[in-house]
Protein backbone atom coordinates (compact mmCIF):
# COMPACT_ATOMS: atom_id res chain seq x y z
CA UNK A 1 0.00 0.00 0.00
CA UNK A 2 0.93 3.51 -0.71
CA UNK A 3 2.75 5.86 1.81
CA UNK A 4 3.42 8.89 0.41
CA UNK A 5 3.53 10.11 -3.58
CA UNK A 6 5.91 13.28 -4.65
CA UNK A 7 6.35 14.79 -8.14
CA UNK A 8 9.76 15.42 -9.08
CA UNK A 9 10.69 17.17 -12.16
CA UNK A 10 13.19 16.74 -14.45
CA UNK A 11 15.72 19.62 -15.79
CA UNK A 12 13.46 19.23 -19.32
CA UNK A 13 10.71 19.87 -17.70
CA UNK A 14 8.77 16.00 -17.58
CA UNK A 15 8.73 14.33 -14.53
CA UNK A 16 8.15 11.13 -12.35
CA UNK A 17 6.41 10.19 -9.52
CA UNK A 18 8.45 9.11 -6.01
CA UNK A 19 6.51 6.61 -4.73
CA UNK A 20 6.78 5.18 -1.01
CA UNK A 21 4.96 2.01 0.41
CA UNK A 22 4.17 0.71 3.88
CA UNK A 23 6.56 -1.80 3.16
CA UNK A 24 9.53 0.08 3.04
CA UNK A 25 9.88 0.23 -0.87
CA UNK A 26 10.61 2.95 -3.18
CA UNK A 27 9.82 3.37 -7.02
CA UNK A 28 10.58 5.95 -8.83
CA UNK A 29 7.34 6.05 -11.69
CA UNK A 30 6.33 7.18 -15.04
CA UNK A 31 3.53 8.78 -15.85
CA UNK A 32 2.01 6.56 -17.74
CA UNK A 33 -1.42 4.88 -17.61
CA UNK A 34 -0.16 1.50 -18.94
CA UNK A 35 2.10 1.45 -15.76
CA UNK A 36 1.06 -0.84 -12.70
CA UNK A 37 2.24 1.36 -9.73
CA UNK A 38 1.07 4.91 -11.91
CA UNK A 39 -2.76 2.97 -11.80
CA UNK A 40 -2.24 2.90 -8.16
CA UNK A 41 -1.35 6.46 -7.67
CA UNK A 42 -4.46 7.02 -9.58
CA UNK A 43 -6.08 4.59 -7.31
CA UNK A 44 -4.38 6.32 -4.09
CA UNK A 45 -5.25 9.67 -5.10
CA UNK A 46 -9.18 8.84 -5.68
CA UNK A 47 -9.59 7.67 -2.36
CA UNK A 48 -8.42 11.32 -0.92
CA UNK A 49 -4.62 10.91 -1.01
CA UNK A 50 -2.92 14.09 -2.26
CA UNK A 51 0.21 13.79 -4.30
CA UNK A 52 3.15 16.24 -3.02
CA UNK A 53 4.44 19.06 -5.28
CA UNK A 54 7.23 21.08 -4.85
CA UNK A 55 7.54 22.64 -8.02
CA UNK A 56 10.66 22.29 -10.63
CA UNK A 57 13.46 24.01 -10.05
CA UNK B 1 -1.70 -55.98 -62.01
CA UNK B 2 -0.38 -52.77 -60.70
CA UNK B 3 -2.99 -50.17 -58.77
CA UNK B 4 -1.51 -47.01 -58.92
CA UNK B 5 -4.53 -45.49 -57.98
CA UNK B 6 -6.98 -46.37 -54.88
CA UNK B 7 -9.70 -44.18 -54.71
CA UNK B 8 -10.63 -42.45 -51.12
CA UNK B 9 -13.58 -44.30 -50.90
CA UNK B 10 -12.11 -47.76 -51.45
CA UNK B 11 -10.19 -47.23 -48.26
CA UNK B 12 -11.72 -49.20 -45.24
CA UNK B 13 -11.88 -46.77 -42.19
CA UNK B 14 -9.76 -49.81 -40.33
CA UNK B 15 -7.50 -50.23 -43.17
CA UNK B 16 -4.41 -47.86 -42.10
CA UNK B 17 -3.42 -49.36 -39.19
CA UNK B 18 -0.84 -47.31 -36.85
CA UNK B 19 1.71 -50.27 -37.48
CA UNK B 20 1.27 -50.07 -41.12
CA UNK B 21 2.77 -46.54 -41.69
CA UNK B 22 6.53 -46.10 -41.31
CA UNK B 23 8.44 -43.84 -39.27
CA UNK B 24 9.30 -41.34 -41.49
CA UNK B 25 6.15 -41.51 -43.41
CA UNK B 26 4.01 -38.44 -41.44
CA UNK B 27 5.52 -35.24 -42.21
CA UNK B 28 5.21 -32.33 -39.20
CA UNK B 29 2.75 -30.36 -41.68
CA UNK B 30 0.87 -33.74 -41.63
CA UNK B 31 0.26 -34.30 -37.82
CA UNK B 32 -2.70 -33.78 -36.42
CA UNK B 33 -0.80 -32.24 -33.27
CA UNK B 34 -0.48 -28.89 -31.41
CA UNK B 35 2.98 -28.56 -32.70
CA UNK B 36 3.25 -24.41 -32.66
CA UNK B 37 6.00 -22.91 -30.90
CA UNK B 38 5.07 -20.57 -27.94
CA UNK B 39 1.91 -22.77 -27.78
CA UNK B 40 1.94 -21.92 -23.64
CA UNK B 41 0.19 -18.47 -23.03
CA UNK B 42 1.70 -18.79 -19.74
CA UNK B 43 5.64 -17.22 -19.54
CA UNK B 44 7.87 -18.90 -16.96
CA UNK B 45 5.17 -22.04 -16.43
CA UNK B 46 7.83 -24.21 -15.11
CA UNK B 47 8.67 -21.48 -11.93
CA UNK B 48 12.59 -21.85 -13.11
CA UNK B 49 12.91 -17.93 -13.54
CA UNK B 50 13.38 -16.27 -10.14
CA UNK B 51 14.79 -12.35 -10.67
CA UNK B 52 12.95 -11.21 -7.66
CA UNK B 53 14.48 -14.03 -4.90
CA UNK B 54 13.38 -17.20 -4.66
CA UNK B 55 11.55 -16.62 -1.45
CA UNK B 56 8.68 -14.11 -0.23
CA UNK B 57 7.22 -12.84 2.87
CA UNK B 58 3.36 -11.56 2.17
CA UNK B 59 1.48 -10.05 5.47
CA UNK B 60 -1.48 -8.51 4.66
CA UNK B 61 0.30 -7.69 1.62
CA UNK B 62 -0.15 -8.87 -2.54
CA UNK B 63 2.43 -8.61 -5.01
CA UNK B 64 4.88 -10.64 -7.45
CA UNK B 65 7.32 -13.49 -6.60
CA UNK B 66 8.76 -16.14 -9.22
CA UNK B 67 8.54 -14.39 -12.44
CA UNK B 68 5.12 -13.36 -13.93
CA UNK B 69 3.44 -14.98 -10.69
CA UNK B 70 1.69 -12.61 -8.50
CA UNK B 71 0.03 -13.22 -5.38
CA UNK B 72 -3.16 -11.33 -4.16
CA UNK B 73 -5.13 -10.81 -1.35
CA UNK B 74 -8.00 -8.28 -1.24
CA UNK B 75 -9.55 -6.35 2.22
CA UNK B 76 -11.04 -9.08 4.34
CA UNK B 77 -8.10 -11.60 3.81
CA UNK B 78 -4.67 -10.56 5.36
CA UNK B 79 -3.05 -13.42 3.01
CA UNK B 80 -0.12 -14.35 5.86
CA UNK B 81 2.15 -16.51 3.75
CA UNK B 82 5.20 -17.15 2.75
CA UNK B 83 6.23 -18.18 -0.83
CA UNK B 84 9.31 -19.75 -2.19
CA UNK B 85 10.59 -21.33 -5.16
CA UNK B 86 11.75 -24.95 -4.24
CA UNK B 87 13.71 -27.77 -6.03
CA UNK B 88 10.55 -30.23 -5.54
CA UNK B 89 8.75 -30.80 -9.14
CA UNK B 90 7.04 -34.03 -10.34
CA UNK B 91 9.15 -37.12 -11.58
CA UNK B 92 10.09 -37.72 -15.03
CA UNK B 93 8.49 -34.54 -16.13
CA UNK B 94 11.68 -32.59 -16.72
CA UNK B 95 10.16 -30.08 -14.67
CA UNK B 96 12.72 -29.05 -11.76
CA UNK B 97 11.30 -26.33 -9.53
CA UNK B 98 8.21 -25.23 -8.23
CA UNK B 99 6.39 -22.85 -5.97
CA UNK B 100 5.51 -23.22 -2.56
CA UNK B 101 2.96 -21.00 -0.39
CA UNK B 102 3.29 -21.87 2.89
CA UNK B 103 0.60 -20.61 5.60
CA UNK B 104 2.02 -18.46 8.51
CA UNK B 105 -1.28 -17.25 9.96
CA UNK B 106 -4.91 -19.01 10.13
CA UNK B 107 -7.59 -17.79 8.85
CA UNK B 108 -10.93 -17.42 7.55
CA UNK B 109 -11.68 -14.59 4.96
CA UNK B 110 -14.72 -12.23 5.25
CA UNK B 111 -16.91 -10.79 3.14
CA UNK B 112 -15.37 -9.89 -0.08
CA UNK B 113 -11.83 -11.33 1.21
CA UNK B 114 -9.76 -13.41 -1.52
CA UNK B 115 -6.03 -14.82 -1.45
CA UNK B 116 -5.14 -16.33 -4.35
CA UNK B 117 -1.89 -16.94 -7.09
CA UNK B 118 -2.63 -15.80 -10.18
CA UNK B 119 -0.58 -15.09 -13.36
CA UNK B 120 -2.01 -11.75 -15.76
CA UNK B 121 -1.99 -12.25 -19.77
CA UNK B 122 -1.52 -9.24 -21.93
CA UNK B 123 -3.89 -8.54 -24.85
CA UNK B 124 -1.36 -9.37 -27.88
CA UNK B 125 -0.88 -13.00 -26.50
CA UNK B 126 -4.33 -13.63 -25.90
CA UNK B 127 -4.99 -13.44 -29.81
CA UNK B 128 -5.14 -16.82 -30.62
CA UNK B 129 -8.22 -17.58 -28.11
CA UNK B 130 -10.13 -15.95 -30.79
CA UNK B 131 -12.46 -14.19 -27.97
CA UNK B 132 -15.80 -12.17 -29.22
CA UNK B 133 -15.36 -14.12 -32.72
CA UNK B 134 -18.01 -16.87 -34.04
CA UNK B 135 -16.39 -20.11 -33.42
CA UNK B 136 -13.31 -19.33 -31.13
CA UNK B 137 -11.27 -22.60 -29.99
CA UNK B 138 -11.27 -24.55 -26.99
CA UNK B 139 -8.50 -23.52 -24.09
CA UNK B 140 -6.95 -25.83 -21.82
CA UNK B 141 -5.31 -25.51 -18.89
CA UNK B 142 -2.55 -27.90 -17.59
CA UNK B 143 -0.62 -27.67 -14.03
CA UNK B 144 0.72 -30.39 -11.59
CA UNK B 145 0.07 -29.51 -7.92
CA UNK B 146 0.95 -31.02 -4.70
CA UNK B 147 -0.66 -30.63 -1.06
CA UNK B 148 -1.00 -31.89 2.29
CA UNK B 149 -4.31 -30.33 2.37
CA UNK B 150 -6.63 -32.03 0.06
CA UNK B 151 -10.15 -31.61 -1.25
CA UNK B 152 -11.71 -29.48 -3.08
CA UNK B 153 -9.83 -25.76 -4.60
CA UNK B 154 -10.77 -24.01 -7.70
CA UNK B 155 -9.74 -22.20 -10.83
CA UNK B 156 -11.12 -18.78 -12.38
CA UNK B 157 -10.31 -18.25 -15.91
CA UNK B 158 -10.69 -14.12 -16.07
CA UNK B 159 -11.52 -12.31 -18.93
CA UNK B 160 -10.87 -8.91 -19.03
CA UNK B 161 -12.70 -7.32 -22.04
CA UNK B 162 -14.71 -4.06 -22.26
CA UNK B 163 -16.84 -6.62 -19.76
CA UNK B 164 -15.61 -8.46 -17.41
CA UNK B 165 -16.23 -12.47 -17.62
CA UNK B 166 -15.07 -16.01 -16.26
CA UNK B 167 -15.05 -19.56 -16.20
CA UNK B 168 -14.82 -21.03 -12.83
CA UNK B 169 -13.99 -24.39 -12.26
CA UNK B 170 -13.33 -27.20 -9.39
CA UNK B 171 -10.01 -29.48 -9.28
CA UNK B 172 -9.87 -32.04 -6.17
CA UNK B 173 -6.28 -32.65 -4.36
CA UNK B 174 -6.76 -36.52 -4.14
CA UNK B 175 -3.65 -37.57 -2.40
CA UNK B 176 -1.98 -35.64 0.34
CA UNK B 177 1.76 -34.65 -0.48
CA UNK B 178 1.33 -36.18 -4.16
CA UNK B 179 1.73 -34.38 -7.20
CA UNK B 180 -1.43 -34.81 -9.41
CA UNK B 181 -1.60 -33.44 -13.12
CA UNK B 182 -4.88 -31.16 -13.93
CA UNK B 183 -5.93 -30.82 -16.94
CA UNK B 184 -9.53 -28.20 -17.37
CA UNK B 185 -10.56 -27.50 -20.92
CA UNK B 186 -13.13 -25.10 -21.92
CA UNK B 187 -14.91 -23.53 -25.16
CA UNK B 188 -13.80 -19.72 -25.54
CA UNK B 189 -16.02 -16.65 -25.16
CA UNK B 190 -18.05 -16.01 -28.35
CA UNK B 191 -19.49 -13.05 -26.55
CA UNK B 192 -16.66 -10.48 -25.05
CA UNK B 193 -13.67 -9.81 -27.64
CA UNK B 194 -10.15 -9.78 -25.78
CA UNK B 195 -8.40 -6.34 -26.85
CA UNK B 196 -4.88 -6.72 -28.76
CA UNK B 197 -2.79 -4.32 -26.88
CA UNK B 198 -0.56 -4.63 -24.00
CA UNK B 199 -2.92 -4.01 -20.73
CA UNK B 200 -3.68 -6.85 -18.99
CA UNK B 201 -6.61 -8.96 -20.31
CA UNK B 202 -6.85 -12.26 -19.45
CA UNK B 203 -5.84 -13.84 -15.87
CA UNK B 204 -5.65 -17.28 -14.27
CA UNK B 205 -6.21 -17.38 -11.21
CA UNK B 206 -5.80 -20.64 -8.57
CA UNK B 207 -7.67 -19.37 -5.41
CA UNK B 208 -7.01 -20.62 -2.20
CA UNK B 209 -9.49 -19.24 0.62
CA UNK B 210 -12.30 -16.89 -0.41
CA UNK B 211 -15.05 -15.01 2.05
CA UNK B 212 -18.46 -15.96 1.60
CA UNK B 213 -19.11 -12.43 -1.02
CA UNK B 214 -17.45 -14.13 -3.90
CA UNK B 215 -18.59 -17.56 -3.58
CA UNK B 216 -20.32 -18.79 -6.63
CA UNK B 217 -21.29 -22.47 -8.61
CA UNK B 218 -18.28 -23.65 -10.52
CA UNK B 219 -19.40 -22.68 -14.59
CA UNK B 220 -17.72 -23.81 -17.70
CA UNK B 221 -20.37 -21.22 -19.61
CA UNK B 222 -18.54 -18.23 -19.78
CA UNK B 223 -20.30 -15.24 -17.26
CA UNK B 224 -20.34 -11.85 -16.42
CA UNK B 225 -18.52 -10.35 -13.57
CA UNK B 226 -15.49 -8.42 -13.16
CA UNK B 227 -15.26 -9.80 -10.00
CA UNK B 228 -13.00 -12.38 -8.20
CA UNK B 229 -15.52 -15.25 -8.72
CA UNK B 230 -14.41 -18.65 -5.61
CA UNK B 231 -16.36 -21.88 -6.01
CA UNK B 232 -18.65 -22.75 -3.14
CA UNK B 233 -16.62 -25.99 -3.07
CA UNK B 234 -13.31 -24.27 -2.56
CA UNK B 235 -11.26 -25.20 0.94
CA UNK B 236 -10.10 -22.71 3.09
CA UNK B 237 -6.33 -23.39 2.55
CA UNK B 238 -5.39 -21.07 5.07
CA UNK B 239 -7.40 -23.05 8.20
CA UNK B 240 -4.09 -24.11 9.74
CA UNK B 241 -0.16 -22.77 9.42
CA UNK B 242 0.67 -26.34 8.66
CA UNK B 243 -1.14 -25.98 5.27
CA UNK B 244 1.20 -25.84 2.42
CA UNK B 245 1.02 -25.85 -1.30
CA UNK B 246 2.84 -26.67 -4.81
CA UNK B 247 2.33 -25.87 -8.05
CA UNK B 248 4.83 -26.12 -11.35
CA UNK B 249 3.92 -26.92 -15.12
CA UNK B 250 1.29 -24.76 -15.49
CA UNK B 251 0.54 -24.40 -19.08
CA UNK B 252 -2.25 -22.61 -21.12
CA UNK B 253 -2.63 -23.86 -24.94
CA UNK B 254 -4.93 -23.67 -27.71
CA UNK B 255 -6.70 -26.95 -28.13
CA UNK B 256 -9.01 -29.50 -27.00
CA UNK B 257 -6.47 -31.49 -25.21
CA UNK B 258 -3.36 -31.27 -23.17
CA UNK B 259 0.24 -31.30 -24.75
CA UNK B 260 3.39 -31.95 -23.21
CA UNK B 261 4.82 -29.29 -21.59
CA UNK B 262 7.00 -27.09 -23.84
CA UNK B 263 10.20 -26.26 -22.46
CA UNK B 264 11.91 -23.47 -23.55
CA UNK B 265 15.78 -22.71 -23.36
CA UNK B 266 17.11 -20.69 -20.52
CA UNK B 267 17.63 -17.65 -22.45
CA UNK B 268 14.62 -17.64 -24.22
CA UNK B 269 12.28 -18.08 -20.70
CA UNK B 270 13.95 -15.29 -19.40
CA UNK B 271 14.07 -12.68 -21.99
CA UNK B 272 10.43 -13.70 -22.26
CA UNK B 273 9.97 -12.39 -18.38
CA UNK B 274 12.41 -9.55 -19.01
CA UNK B 275 9.23 -8.34 -20.77
CA UNK B 276 7.75 -7.44 -17.52
CA UNK B 277 10.57 -6.98 -15.10
CA UNK B 278 14.24 -6.50 -15.55
CA UNK B 279 16.24 -6.66 -12.38
CA UNK B 280 20.18 -5.48 -12.64
CA UNK B 281 21.55 -6.14 -8.97
CA UNK B 282 25.32 -4.80 -8.20
CA UNK B 283 25.20 -2.66 -11.75
CA UNK B 284 25.90 0.40 -11.00
CA UNK B 285 25.41 3.16 -13.51
CA UNK B 286 27.62 5.78 -12.66
CA UNK B 287 27.53 9.80 -13.69
CA UNK B 288 29.98 12.59 -13.03
CA UNK B 289 29.71 16.13 -12.69
CA UNK B 290 32.46 17.65 -13.78
CA UNK B 291 34.65 19.93 -11.60
CA UNK B 292 34.70 23.82 -13.15
CA UNK B 293 32.04 23.47 -15.55
CA UNK B 294 28.44 22.72 -14.02
CA UNK B 295 27.03 23.02 -17.93
CA UNK B 296 29.08 19.87 -18.93
CA UNK B 297 28.45 16.89 -16.78
CA UNK B 298 28.28 13.50 -17.92
CA UNK B 299 25.19 11.33 -17.58
CA UNK B 300 24.63 7.75 -17.48
CA UNK B 301 22.21 5.85 -19.75
CA UNK B 302 21.62 1.95 -20.63
CA UNK B 303 18.96 -0.08 -22.79
CA UNK B 304 17.57 -2.50 -21.64
CA UNK B 305 17.98 -6.18 -22.46
CA UNK B 306 14.58 -6.48 -24.29
CA UNK B 307 12.04 -3.46 -24.71
CA UNK B 308 9.47 -3.73 -21.84
CA UNK B 309 5.74 -4.19 -21.99
CA UNK B 310 5.12 -0.56 -21.22
CA UNK B 311 7.35 2.38 -19.49
CA UNK B 312 8.58 0.77 -16.39
CA UNK B 313 8.92 1.81 -12.71
CA UNK B 314 12.09 1.87 -10.99
CA UNK B 315 13.87 0.64 -7.80
CA UNK B 316 17.05 2.01 -7.46
CA UNK B 317 19.76 2.64 -4.64
CA UNK B 318 21.63 5.99 -4.94
CA UNK B 319 24.78 5.55 -3.54
CA UNK B 320 26.96 8.80 -4.02
CA UNK B 321 25.54 12.25 -4.81
CA UNK B 322 22.29 13.64 -6.23
CA UNK B 323 20.44 12.15 -8.87
CA UNK B 324 19.12 15.17 -10.43
CA UNK B 325 16.86 14.24 -13.47
CA UNK B 326 15.70 10.42 -14.98
CA UNK B 327 14.44 9.71 -18.28
CA UNK B 328 13.02 6.60 -18.52
CA UNK B 329 11.57 4.72 -21.59
CA UNK B 330 10.40 1.58 -22.30
CA UNK B 331 13.16 0.24 -24.21
CA UNK B 332 16.00 2.35 -21.71
CA UNK B 333 17.07 4.41 -19.11
CA UNK B 334 19.01 7.27 -17.95
CA UNK B 335 20.05 9.43 -14.88
CA UNK B 336 21.87 12.66 -14.43
CA UNK B 337 23.38 14.23 -11.74
CA UNK B 338 23.01 16.63 -9.21
CA UNK B 339 24.97 20.10 -10.92
CA UNK B 340 25.86 21.81 -7.82
CA UNK B 341 28.19 18.66 -6.77
CA UNK B 342 31.00 19.62 -8.92
CA UNK B 343 33.73 16.92 -8.82
CA UNK B 344 31.84 14.50 -7.89
CA UNK B 345 30.16 11.41 -8.88
CA UNK B 346 26.88 9.90 -8.48
CA UNK B 347 26.07 6.17 -9.12
CA UNK B 348 22.95 4.36 -8.92
CA UNK B 349 22.61 0.72 -8.44
CA UNK B 350 20.76 -2.46 -7.58
CA UNK B 351 18.19 -1.16 -10.56
CA UNK B 352 15.31 -2.84 -10.37
CA UNK B 353 12.65 -2.21 -13.87
CA UNK B 354 8.96 -3.02 -13.20
CA UNK B 355 6.30 -2.92 -16.14
CA UNK B 356 4.07 -5.83 -14.64
CA UNK B 357 0.65 -6.27 -15.60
Amino acid sequence: MINTVEKKYNEDSTFNYEVNYQDGTAWTVPHDTANRHYQEILEWVSEGNTITDKGGS
Amino acid sequence: MTVTTIPTAGIADTAVSTAKIADNAVTVSKADFNNVNFKNLIINGDMSIAQRGASFSFNDSSGFTVDRFHFERTSGATGDCTITQESDAPNNTGLVKSVKIAVDTAETPTGGGNICFQQKIEGFNCATLEHGQSSPPSATLTFWVKSNKTGTYSVQIKGEGSTGRYVLFDYTISSANTWEKKTITWVGDTSVALDYDSSRRLRVIWHLASGPDDKVSPTSSWATSSLFQVSTNQVNFFDNTSNEIYITGVQLEVGTSASDFEFLPVDVNERRCFRYFQDYASFKLWTTALDGNTSTRLGGSMAYNTRMRATPSVSKTNNTGTVDSETITDRGYSVFGEKSNRGTTTNVTDLEFDAEL
